[in-house]
């Protein structure tokens, strides 16, 4: 295994899915994490100006959803076989999809456009997203969305709902099986120790 | 082999990079495209997710067109020879996906001041920024190919996503010679040079 160094903001962010696959795979890695003021003298340093930056033995790989996939092929977290893959990358397409919907509720500063984006966010379009998913899990048969372990899919969709869930508390209770995958996610030993202590 | 249905809009789209992997990858597929007066009613019920493109696989159905491109690409000899390759290929998808993104929001923009002055930042910021990157990772490979030494997914996907701003604004190229290079040798590859050739002209 090359020598890990993930480069992000002091926050979860577009980070976080790489933590927790590390955490998840006992796998070291140095968390390097960068101050407002610390990030303009690392920034030209990086391929694109932008975080997350992956360092693998010194060499330096930007864009967070290629980073993801490449953690969870070295890792183990990428499943078993090509239609497997492609079953993991259909839920990270989802995934994707309802990005932009979350975001621009972050950047929205006026208080009642913002509160018209949460509220479209987690009735139509959280329904609409949640609804994929849970038919994704019933497919599949197990607590997870792809074979019966954990893959890159159960971490991506476990990180967007903690986006969601302090919006609206009850957003999961329609979706009985996406709440067992989200309670199977948590229960795994190395992610609860690390949920734990994460700040 | 297993036997491929395509299910697409009768356009480029978001879905052409997937036919440009199939045609890469010289494999057979039936390329059902759906017209828009057609859509939704029973090709809609059809999708896994009311939405195209999918892909069927031995008759199983898989959707979201970026999962789709990697499958057949893994599949067939299109995501270079090691991970560290495809992390670099992914890391040139995503670029080109950001890109798509903000070309979409100025295509479909409906109010027409707003649709203006997505499209000056699209040729003046976004495009130049997009081929400015491009043009150094092309400078860094003497093969003339993205990544390693031939075809993957990263040029594929680049040569689809510069379709539209290559044909209709052109003359922003000229700074961008490699760029350029990698297009045509790209299309002059025997299997995509034959799908070209019958591929219908559409706008977007």
């Amino acid at each position: 295994m090359p020598a890990f160094r993930l480069h992000y903001f002091d926050s979860r962010g577009r980070a976080e899915i790489a933590r927790l696959m590390f955490n998840a795979a006992g796998q070291e890695f140095d968390d390097v994490r960068y101050s407002k003021e610390e990030w303009p003298a690392f920034k030209p340093k990086t391929p694109l100006g932008q975080l997350p930056v992956l360092e693998v033995d010194g060499e330096l790989y930007a864009e967070s959803g290629a980073i993801f996939n490449y953690l969870a092929r070295e890792l183990g977290f990428y499943g078993n076989g090509n239609i497997e893959a492609l079953q993991i990358d259909i839920v990270i397409g989802i995934a994707k999809d309802f990005y932009p919907n979350l975001l621009k509720v972050f950047y929205t500063q006026e208080e009642q456009a913002k509160k018209e984006l949460i509220q479209k966010l987690v009735t139509e379009d959280a329904t609409q997203f949640f609804t994929k998913y849970e038919q994704l899990l019933k497919d599949n048969g197990s607590s997870y969305f792809v074979g019966n372990g954990l893959t890159l899919a159960d971490i991506v969709v476990y990180d967007v709902i903690e986006y969601l869930l302090p919006l609206r508390a009850d957003i999961l209770e329609p979706f009985p099986l996406l709440q067992a995958n989200r309670k199977t996610v948590e229960s795994n030993p190395r992610i609860a120790a690390y949920l734990k202590t994460r700040k | 082999m297993p036997s491929y249905t395509y299910h697409y809009f009768d356009l480029r789209g978001k879905g052409e990079t997937c036919r440009l992997c199939l045609a890469a990858a010289g494999v057979q597929f039936k390329d059902h495209r759906i017209d828009h007066a057609a859509w939704p009613g029973d090709y809609k019920a059809a999708t896994p997710f009311g939405q195209l493109p999918y892909l069927e696989i031995d008759g199983k159905k898989f959707a979201q067109s970026g999962a789709i491109a990697s499958y057949i690409s893994r599949e067939h000899g299109l995501y270079g020879t090691s991970s560290l390759e495809a992390l670099a290929i992914d890391g040139v998808v995503g670029l080109v996906a950001d890109y798509y993104s903000l070309w979409a929001k100025a295509y479909f923009e409906a109010d027409s001041n707003k649709k203006i002055d997505l499209q000056l930042k699209l040729n003046n910021v976004d495009l130049p920024n997009l081929l400015g990157i491009l043009e150094k990772i092309l400078a860094g490979n003497d093969s003339g190919y993205y990544f390693g030494n031939q075809l993957t997914l990263a040029d594929l996907s680049v040569y689809d996503i510069l379709e539209n701003s290559y044909r209709d604004f052109s003359n922003i190229y000229s700074s961008y010679p490699k760029v350029v290079e990698n297009r045509k040798k790209v299309a002059a590859l025997p299997r995509i040079a034959e799908y070209l050739s019958k591929r219908k002209e559409t706008e977007i």
